[in-house]
């Protein structure tokens, strides 16, 4: 899972153990970013 | 279009026409009453009350000597020739008109 | 049957027509204006593939806005169903513009080139890929090539008396257009829609002439007027042609 770190903009790996903190800065605040891969969209 | 015969006698005709609506149905409806030799002709868009048939069901009724079916193509052909004129004179009037 | 017909025109602008056509029937004309709007096919966007889209709207949003994008139609080369690819890169700030948009086929391209799409603010930005299909307007009204369709019937006006002095002065409003008893034919608009301004002091009768029907019609772009009101003309004649085939064996 990619996330990004709320206060120091850096890409954060999480996994099932570290919890939800950013490695670099120990901020708690971590955003998902879009998934890169192209999304199809029917238009209804 | 699917055709489908619900109901034939000598003078009489009922006939599914799959996959039309009003937009031809109607047309086909006025070109056939003015045709020669047809006593009552009508189309149904079934609604739902009759068990989910949504396919219009044409009905015509012709005098007698007079086969439905002849009626049928006679009126389809006059919707064809009517529309073959109209088209073309539509196009002449924009073809004058810059 | 001998049915003849007249057409004229009554005004002519570049996406808009008034047409008159004489010797129709009621069922006819209510024919050919719903195959114009349900019957004849226009390209619009239908499946569209993001790369990137970090604008504020979601991605089903800026689809729905781009399906309502009217495209060019070369009706004699495609057929239903055909598809053609567009594409789009814009990074803000800026505004995202239907004009903008890349077209696989030049003549399939958006019909106005000002339609905005988004608004990119900074960093932002929108890269996709879309396929249109050409497709009719039962199927979905985006694919409605007529926007404004409809008919009345023509109006005689007929003077048959003079106003008495103290007449009660009320308006008589006529809408569409008139034909009046030297034979010309007159939108109401240009008398603003009140036969007093065009008969002072008249006691007119108006009646609607019989198998005249003045169709207003108005093109999103995708296709000229002429190729809307030839198209639903003969996706007609192809049905009547079918049935009396059918009929036939």
């Amino acid at each position: 899972m990619t996330y990004k770190c709320s206060r120091c903009k850096r890409d954060v790996q999480l996994d099932e153990y570290g919890g939800v903190r950013c490695p670099y800065c120990g901020h708690r605040v971590l955003l998902k970013e879009r998934a890169p891969d192209v999304k199809e969209v029917d238009v209804v | 279009m699917e055709l489908r015969v619900v109901d034939r006698t000598d003078n009489e005709l009922r006939i599914e026409i799959a996959g039309e609506n009003h937009t031809f149905m109607n047309v086909l409806k006025g070109s056939l009453l003015r045709t020669d030799g047809v006593a009552a002709a009508t189309y149904d868009v079934n609604p739902e009350q009759s068990g989910g048939q949504t396919e219009p069901i044409l009905s015509i009724n012709t005098e007698a000597g007079v086969r439905p079916l002849d009626a049928l193509e006679e009126a389809a052909r006059g919707v064809s020739d009517q529309m073959g004129s109209l088209g073309a004179e539509i196009e002449a009037a924009f073809a004058a008109e810059p | 049957m001998t049915d003849q017909f007249d057409v004229s025109f009554v005004t002519r602008e570049e996406r808009s027509a008034r047409l008159l056509i004489r010797g129709l029937t009621p069922a006819t004309a209510n024919g050919v204006r719903r195959a114009m709007i349900a019957d004849v096919p226009t390209f619009s966007i239908d499946t569209v593939r993001f790369v990137e889209n970090s604008s504020v709207m979601f991605d089903e949003m800026v689809g729905l806005r781009l399906g309502l994008v009217p495209l060019t139609t070369p009706l004699e080369d495609y057929e239903v169903g055909d598809t053609v690819t567009l594409a789009l890169q814009k990074t803000g700030p800026g505004v995202a513009y239907s004009g903008d948009l890349e077209t696989a086929d030049d003549r399939v391209q958006p019909a106005d080139d000002d339609i905005p799409i988004i608004e990119l603010k900074e960093g932002q930005r929108l890269e996709f890929e879309a396929d249109a299909v050409l497709d009719t307007g039962k199927e979905h009204a985006k694919h409605q090539g007529g926007v404004a369709v409809g008919y009345r019937h023509l109006q005689r006006v007929r003077v048959v008396g003079d106003r008495q002095e103290f007449d009660d002065p009320e308006p008589q409003i006529v809408r569409g257009v008139i034909e009046t008893e030297d034979g010309d034919v007159v939108h109401t608009d240009e008398f603003d829609n009140d036969l007093r301004n065009r008969y002072p002091g008249k006691e007119v009768a108006v009646e609607d002439v019989p198998g005249a029907f003045v169709f207003h019609v108005e093109s999103d772009g995708s296709l000229s007027v002429e190729e809307l009101f030839v198209r639903a003309v003969d996706s007609l004649r192809d049905r009547a042609d079918e049935l009396a085939e059918a009929v036939a064996i």
